[in-house]
């Protein structure tokens, strides 16, 4: 195949399958609930004890506690990622707050908070 | 001996089949509101990781295609290229598959470069496409050397390597349940398929094939699909990033961050980069055999039962 068709049907497919599922709806964050965010924090470590979990009024994250000490859950897309909050800065910004894990596979998470939650989910994601 | 051989790149010319094909999933899943899930920004770098791969196809085969050219100036044996000879290398190529598939997910070092493949926490036909930049790298073009010594050529070698490839790409997918017995018995299919990208302790490391499932039955790793256990996707440490690059090279930086950190022995740097992934020198990480242990420690009725047998 002559590569400025390849190329030209890759980018064009790429954008308009992009597109298309942005149109369908399929760009939006999965809501958790509190019982979603224990499930989902069960299927990333399913040894964990969770001892305490706060979801954040906008559904996209929740502060879990555990047995292993303190941990963030969060939207990923239509699913979920969680990390324990061992090796990791808070950058607090006007609106939001920023999580920069020092982690290459999770960098970055930015957490919408409003003004009553926000010192709360802070405080506790402090390990103690 | 015949240099003069040349078939087409299946894979690039299979380009628009894989596009008509996604659209259509899609639109079965749209109309029907089952078989499957799509998520934009999971898609999107599926696609973008499909086409790195095309590009870092273009950029190193000369590496795979000079060393079995090597190979070949050096085999007496020349079988042709009749459609008979063609047929066998397809069969053998895939047993090679999947003992290159294995090692991928039993060596580390081959891990970090099939690794992005399974990054995807969705199983649709973009999910095929999330292929990796890197896998010169891994060297495994050596488990191709002996079809090349046994005469075949590499023309021939690389063009049913590339029919394995589009093979696989119509399995990944939940939008087919199960197909006729006989079928499953014998060929890879998205039941089997959905399985094997699985991160439920019960499915890890199982279905390796890549046409013919018949591998997995013969070296003891099939594992059925089962009724009451849909398979969960992913990684078992799921990444927190769609950045595509991140996604090619995190196990990478990973694997060379844990071997090149101060204080290990010798053997645990060699572990770090050839043993199974979840190695790890002070017991902090799990391999697929301690999630297997520790999952029927929590649920001990499953011994015995596919995939903790």
């Amino acid at each position: 195949m002559p590569l400025n068709i390849l190329l030209i049907l890759v980018v064009g497919g790429i954008a308009i399958l992009a597109l298309l599922l942005h149109l369908l709806g399929k760009s939006r964050l999965v809501i958790l609930t509190p019982e979603d965010a224990r499930t989902a924090w069960h299927r990333h470590f399913p040894d964990d004890e969770i001892l305490g979990l706060t979801v954040a009024s906008d559904g996209h994250a929740a502060v879990v506690q555990t047995d292993q000490g303190p941990g963030l859950l969060w939207s990923f897309g239509a699913d979920t990622v969680a990390r324990h909050l061992r090796d990791f800065d808070l950058l607090e910004k006007p609106g939001h707050l920023s999580v920069i894990f020092r982690d290459f596979t999770a960098p970055r998470v930015t957490l919408y908070l409003n003004a009553t939650e926000r010192p709360l989910l802070q405080k506790m994601m402090v390990p103690a | 001996m015949n240099n003069a051989i040349s078939y087409p790149d299946v894979t690039q010319l299979a380009v628009p089949f894989f596009l008509s094909a996604i659209l259509l999933e899609l639109g079965w899943i749209v109309w029907r509101g089952r078989g499957g899930r799509y998520e934009t920004r999971d898609a999107l770098t599926s696609l973008v990781l499909g086409a790195g791969s095309v590009v870092s196809g273009m950029l190193l085969g000369f590496i795979a295609w000079g060393f079995f050219m090597w190979l070949w100036s050096l085999t007496p044996l020349d079988l042709g290229a009749s459609a008979l000879v063609i047929a066998v290398c397809f069969v053998l190529d895939d047993l090679r598959y999947y003992w290159v598939h294995r090692f991928g997910h039993r060596i580390r070092w081959v891990w970090a470069a099939h690794v992005n493949h399974h990054s995807s926490q969705h199983y649709n036909l973009t999910t095929a496409l999330r292929q990796t930049w890197t896998g010169a790298f891994t060297w495994m073009m050596i488990v191709r050397a002996p079809l090349v010594l046994l005469g075949f050529h590499p023309a021939i070698v690389l063009f049913v390597g590339g029919l394995n490839l589009v093979y696989q790409f119509w399995f990944h997918t939940e939008a087919i349940t199960r197909l006729p017995r006989w079928f499953e018995a014998v060929m890879n299919t998205p039941s089997h398929h959905r399985v094997h990208h699985g991160r439920n302790a019960r499915y890890l490391d199982a279905n390796y094939a890549g046409v013919f499932i018949i591998w997995d039955k013969m070296f003891g790793t099939f594992v059925p699909e089962q009724e009451h256990e849909k398979p969960d996707y992913g990684l078992v440490h799921n990444l927190g990033t769609f950045n595509p690059l991140r996604v090619a090279f995190h196990e990478w930086i990973g694997l060379f961050r844990d071997v090149f950190q101060p204080g290990l022995t010798l053997r645990q740097r060699f572990g770090y980069a050839f043993a199974p992934p979840g190695y790890s020198h002070d017991a902090s990480r799990d391999t697929s055999a301690e999630i297997k242990a520790k999952h029927l420690a929590r649920n001990p009725t499953d011994a015995g039962t596919p995939g903790f047998d």
